[in-house]
């Protein structure tokens, strides 16, 4: 994939600059950088040999988690993803550029790496009004995303945000924020949810792209099958607790305190597709549910609207807290029972009734006969 | 020849003229051929296995002590909505295959008369039927059209849904290679999560615990109070009627 | 208006050239700035603009409280965990929850390691490169810089073959021309004044931190599961301790403590060896560059943290201190309720949303939210193209305005270390008045853009010493045989009072936050958070008074207004986080939103 990006010399050519012309900007551009002329030949063999992807990192509605996830990437280090293997041209969050010097950038590899830039997307545009409840560089962020979109080559869609929508399109989704690929539908839109998804996931998707030079193989709602095709549950050390029947029944009680599993307490381990049970948080230190809490299923498509986080079964809306499929469901149960037994009670005082009245007719009948 | 006084067939030795006054004409027709009636019974035991155990899924028994692998509580009982599960879904595509096979009897769980102003006519006299309204229910060889309307809306289409999404949750267990994620993947098209899908077959659960609740009481008080039988019927296939009278 | 002065005693002038700034970048979130500029490119009228909304608090509604702290963490994954742990103190507050000892003090080392490490990545990857040229390293001599290194520092990885590797890889880096994330920036602006060596060592300190910052959180890892956005718990801690009973390995054990413990003890050395010493390295080139000082002299707020005594929230407690320095003087510090609904208030007259009397500020508690994107008659362009200019005389900012008693304040680690240091304390007052010495400038110096900047490098010591100490505490606790980690008393909602109200703080580290939740019914029936960055960058109130961003950034002189370095410089100094910026929450809880674009 990457084989397929032309060098900045290329482009260059392409635009019919003459090799002259070119050794001129090189020129230029090492003076530009405070380099004494030694470099220029060196900036110029460097231009002309097969560069770094650049990856334009935007962010819309979010919380930086994603950014701050990527970061903490022990495998390779993301100094090592950032001075070797990709060209981080833009991400608000850690680029040295701001203003309009930051949104120049934007243009420039729109322009130079056309169809060879990867976008990646942290957060989600809000399309209510008009997108105005984002407006970064004075523009609404969908106009944005969807202009980088249309010239990048491919779309990773970073976090649950941008993936499914996340916290701020929770009921009632207040500035309709929407995710990444109902807004980019003629691109191919990685998904790598999670809030945030694990560093390392992060880090071994884009340096699958650029080793394999190929997207990674999707499953239907297209995230990577490499760590979203099994549950949380799946691969569960506690699962052994699960299958016995042994149950963290409350807080700090002795189950807790034994590693007991977590389902009791509202785990959603087993409704959640991540890699947290297996390449674990941060270097594999630890992961929600090794630490004593439940899983509250960060990387699945709506789960804010799935709690409460502490039962197993789901509120559902619009029924009370207490609302899950249990309560519902014995209350009818309940409700459908007692009109049972009151509906027996009065068919049996109408029943006897009727067997009066027909015995009644019937000896009327008969009383007529013999009259008769 | 005049014909024979009420209640003379009934040879019984101490049959009296009270008796033979009293005694009703009873005539019989053959409704569920044995596959339906074996399956109705297999059904019935499955589903109330897999509420069982479902309810015991959602909301697990108090935790055991001791080692994790000496017991296998949750995993037996897991096992058994598994295993009920398969029976379920085995059955019904029996069922399914004997209603191209069988009487038309067999045919009207999946039938609904939808644009037909008879059969709503009929929905209306059983209702009010059960309002007390009237004394006398019509007469009918196979479900009447209140409990046709429920079986289609509430057992037929229930039990398509609860498969479907059973199956759909089984296949995260045996994963997306398998021929069950193959057949039933899409079902996480529709619903937001898996967890959206937990929840909603555990609400279809109760949807079958009320359901059960009301047609065991319909078929009892059918059996009293209707003029033909319900029990009995689906043990030996035969529909008797109580009286001879025309509709 | 062309020249006002404001109430809080600042001149605007807004006649001369504007300059803009959007995206601000590295920061949390989405800020946009404009200045005026005079003849002499001095600013004289600075307009801060929060650039998105994302109405948390109304998806909060109807939920449950317990789960609060996770919808609420996710406000932002900078300061991540700090919102949840407010969460958890509102509700707890509300719900009259003790916790227990070790969990309070597991909450202290949470916050702390969220200092310690929020603290190092601000400065070296959010703010260094305000004051350090990285183009400019390529230049020095590495055993010069060496030699620099060994004399401010005893950290070990200061060769100068250390630093030639160093360099070399950024030699390489350049002339690959594909600059990154250093692309574009204002490299050779002549406000860069460190020497190449200098910046060598800032640059190879840049890339070690980056590698450092990532095993402070493992603490975080350790006792919430994972970072960014551990795991929290209405009533405690989710992570039980087991020292040596069966299945001890599935809990916090000696292993995980020891973990935790080398992990403070490598932070401790590296904010002490590097960080620090290259503070005070970088400061004393700029020591003369003293603009910045905004509100930092006259108005400061803390609502403090760090309770050293579980449950008690008094400042015979809190590690940092709570109070209010109005009008400079720092012989007062006013106490502070969060409840107090004459203390706290909200105004909107230029924020975009709508209350019925714009002219009066409501209490969070009475807080209301309702959406209303109007852009002023003077604002030039619009959404649908591009937001040219805004018009501050109108609505221009999707952050409330919060005064406390109606005064504007600055929040953040300088207030923090000037209420300590009026308080008097030792913990405080000790490292400003040796850090003063060391630089040889006066108290004054701290009320500047460096003060700040420097105030954070303090206060991340400070951390790291109160993390350790926390350690030993939640060590002797446990020698002492209390395991407990959570309380269950107010579980269940059935347990709960119909109706409570109750109001949670911490110091986030880039200043005070608090969040104040009603529930009824088991229900969150309303929630109101008031984050740092809604004090710190605030719009102006009906009064005119300015926000601290805005009057940090006047007087300040630009080199070049077309690279506006200073403005950056200044601005990072308060470590913005914008998407806290989210308000909402009508009392009838209805979801109204409206737009106009005039």
């Amino acid at each position: 994939m990457s084989s397929g990006i032309e060098t900045f010399y290329d482009v260059m050519r392409r635009h019919g600059i003459s090799r002259r012309s070119f050794m001129a900007f090189c020129g230029l551009t090492t003076a530009a950088m405070g380099l004494g002329p030694t470099f220029v030949p060196r900036i110029a063999r460097a231009m002309e040999t097969k560069p770094r992807i650049p990856v334009i990192w935007l962010h819309g509605l979010e919380c930086t988690c994603c950014t701050e996830s990527f970061i903490r990437s022990a495998h390779p280090l993301v100094k090592d993803v950032v001075l070797s293997m990709i060209s981080l041209d833009y991400d608000d969050t850690i680029m040295a550029a701001a203003g309009h010097q930051a949104e120049e950038i934007l243009d420039e590899i729109r322009e130079t790496h056309k169809g060879n830039y990867i976008l990646a997307v942290e957060g989600n545009p809000p399309l209510r009004d008009g997108g105005v409840y984002c407006l970064p560089g004075g523009r609404p962020f969908v106009d944005r995303l969807k202009e980088m979109a249309s010239d990048a080559q491919a779309v990773i869609a970073w976090g649950s945000c941008a993936s499914w929508g996340c916290v701020q399109a929770a009921k009632p989704n207040p500035t309709q924020a929407t995710p990444v690929h109902e807004v980019v539908t003629d691109k191919p839109v990685i998904k790598v949810p999670g809030c945030p998804p694990i560093a390392e996931v992060m880090t071994a998707v884009v340096t699958y792209i650029l080793t394999f030079e190929r997207l990674p193989e999707l499953d239907r709602h297209g995230r990577p099958k490499m760590f979203y095709s099994q549950r949380i549950h799946d691969k569960c050390y506690r699962r052994p607790h699960f299958d016995a029947g042994q149950f963290v029944e409350e807080w700090d009680d002795e189950g807790a305190r034994k590693g007991y599993c977590l389902y009791k307490v509202g785990c959603k381990g087993p409704t959640t597709y991540n890699a947290c049970s297996t390449v674990r948080w941060n270097e594999g230190v630890s992961f929600p549910i090794q630490s004593g809490h439940g899983c509250i299923g960060c990387s699945e498509k709506d789960f804010w609207d799935m709690g409460p986080f502490y039962s197993r079964l789901s509120s559902v809306q619009p029924f009370p807290i207490e609302g899950n499929a249990d309560a519902i469901g014995g209350t009818v149960a309940a409700v459908a029972g007692g009109a049972v037994v009151a509906h027996a009670a009065a068919s049996a005082v109408k029943h006897a009734a009727d067997k009066r009245d027909i015995k009644n007719e019937r000896q009327a009948r008969a009383d007529q006969n013999t009259n008769g | 020849m005049t014909p024979p006084p009420p209640g003379s067939e009934v040879h019984a030795a101490d049959v009296t003229a009270g008796d033979a006054s009293t005694s009703i004409e009873r005539t019989s027709i053959l409704v569920y051929e044995g596959p339906v009636r074996a399956w109705h019974w297999i059904t019935a035991l499955a589903i109330t296995t897999l509420a069982v155990t479902g309810y015991l899924i959602a909301n697990p028994l108090p935790s055991v002590t001791g080692e994790a692998s000496d017991w296998y509580v949750m995993g037996n009982i897991r096992f058994i909505h598994f295993a009920a599960g398969y029976v379920l879904a085995i059955g019904w595509l029996v069922r399914i295959y004997w209603a191209f096979v069988g009487n038309h009897h067999s045919r009207q769980l999946f039938k609904f008369p939808f644009w037909k102003k008879e059969y709503w006519d009929g929905v209306a006299w059983e209702a009010s039927w059960y309002f007390f309204y009237r004394r006398w229910p019509k007469k009918y060889v196979g479900h009447n059209p209140l409990a046709q309307f429920v079986m289609f809306f509430v057992f037929t289409l229930g039990m398509f849904f609860m498969i479907i999404t059973g199956f759909a949750l089984y296949a995260e267990g045996t994963g997306l290679d398998s021929w069950q994620y193959a057949l039933f993947g899409w079902v996480f098209d529709i619903f937001p999560n898996s967890q959206a899908v937990h929840t909603w077959h555990h609400l279809g659960m109760w949807v079958f615990v009320c359901y059960i609740i009301i047609h065991i009481y319909a078929a009892v008080r059918e059996d009293i109070m209707s003029r033909q039988s319900m029990i009995s019927t689906m043990i030996s296939g035969e529909r008797m009627f109580k009286d001879n009278r025309d509709d | 208006m062309t020249t006002m002065s404001t109430p809080n005693g600042f001149a605007l002038d807004n006649s001369g050239r504007r300059v803009v700034v959007d995206p601000v970048t590295r920061i949390e979130g989405h800020l946009r700035l404009e200045v005026n500029v005079d003849d002499d490119n001095v600013i004289r009228n600075a307009v801060s603009t929060g650039t998105m909304w994302r109405g948390l608090e109304l998806i909060l509604k109807g939920r449950d409280p317990r789960d609060a702290w996770a919808f609420t963490q996710r406000i932002c994954g900078v300061c991540t965990g700090t919102h949840a742990l407010t969460s958890v103190r509102a509700v707890e507050d509300a719900l009259g929850i003790e916790i227990p000892k070790n969990a309070n003090t597991i909450h202290n080392i949470m916050q702390l390691t969220l200092y310690v490490q929020d603290h190092l990545v601000h400065f070296y990857h959010l703010h260094a490169l305000d004051w350090v040229d990285v183009v400019s390293a390529l230049r020095a001599d590495p055993k010069e810089t060496s030699a620099l290194a060994q004399s401010i520092s005893s950290w070990p990885m200061s060769s100068p073959g250390y630093f030639r590797d160093v360099q070399n890889r950024l030699k390489r880096f350049v002339e690959s021309g594909q600059l990154g994330p250093f692309r574009n920036a204002y490299w050779g602006h002549p406000a860069y004044r460190l020497p190449p060596e200098a910046n060598l060592m800032a640059v190879a300190h840049y890339l070690e931190a980056l590698d450092f910052q990532k095993e402070i959180v493992k603490i975080h890892t350790i006792f919430g599961g994972k970072n960014p956005h551990p795991n929290w718990l209405v009533g405690g801690v989710p992570c039980a301790i087991n020292l040596d009973g069966t299945g001890a390995v599935g809990a916090v054990n000696m292993e995980r403590l020891n973990m935790v413990s080398s992990i403070i003890d490598r932070s401790l050395a590296f904010i002490e060896q590097v960080y620090i010493p290259d503070l005070l390295a970088i400061a004393s080139f700029y020591k003369d560059w003293m603009h910045g000082g905004g509100l930092s002299s006259t108005n400061l707020l803390a609502y403090g943290d760090m309770p050293a005594l579980a449950n008690n929230h008094s400042n015979d407690s809190l590690m940092l201190p709570r109070g209010a320095i109005i009008g400079g003087d720092l012989s007062t510090v006013h106490e502070v309720d969060l409840k107090d609904p004459e203390q706290i208030q909200e105004f909107v007259s230029h924020s975009w949303y709508t209350y019925d009397d714009e002219s009066v500020g409501l209490h969070p508690f009475d807080g209301v939210t309702d959406p209303n994107f109007v852009l002023g008659p003077n604002t030039k362009g619009d959404p649908s193209t591009r937001i040219e200019a805004l018009d501050e005389a109108a609505k221009y900012s999707y952050l409330k305005a919060p005064r406390w008693r109606g005064h504007a304040m600055e929040v953040g680690p300088l207030a923090r270390f000037v209420i300590g240091y009026a308080m008097g304390r030792p913990d405080f007052k000790e490292p400003v008045d040796a850090t003063l010495r060391t630089l040889g400038v006066p108290i004054t110096a701290l009320f500047s853009t460096l003060g700040r900047t420097a105030a954070r490098g303090l206060e991340c010591q400070w951390a790291a010493h109160r993390l350790k100490e926390s350690f030993d505490g939640l060590m002797a606790n446990l020698k002492a045989g209390d395991l407990s980690t959570a309380n269950t008393d107010k579980w269940e909602p059935s347990t709960w009072s119909h109706n409570s109200r109750g109001a949670g703080f911490t110091e986030a580290p880039r200043g005070a936050l608090g969040h104040w939740v009603e529930i009824e019914a088991g229900k969150i029936k309303s929630y109101q958070c008031v984050v740092p960055t809604t004090w710190n960058g605030s719009p102006r109130d009906p009064a005119g008074n300015i926000g601290a961003f805005e009057a940090a950034l006047l007087d300040t002189p630009l080199h070049d207004p077309e690279q506006p370095l200073e403005i950056l410089r200044t601005i990072h100094s308060f470590d913005p986080c914008l998407a806290c910026s989210t308000h909402v929450m009508s009392p009838d809880g209805q979801e109204k939103a409206t737009v106009t674009v005039r």
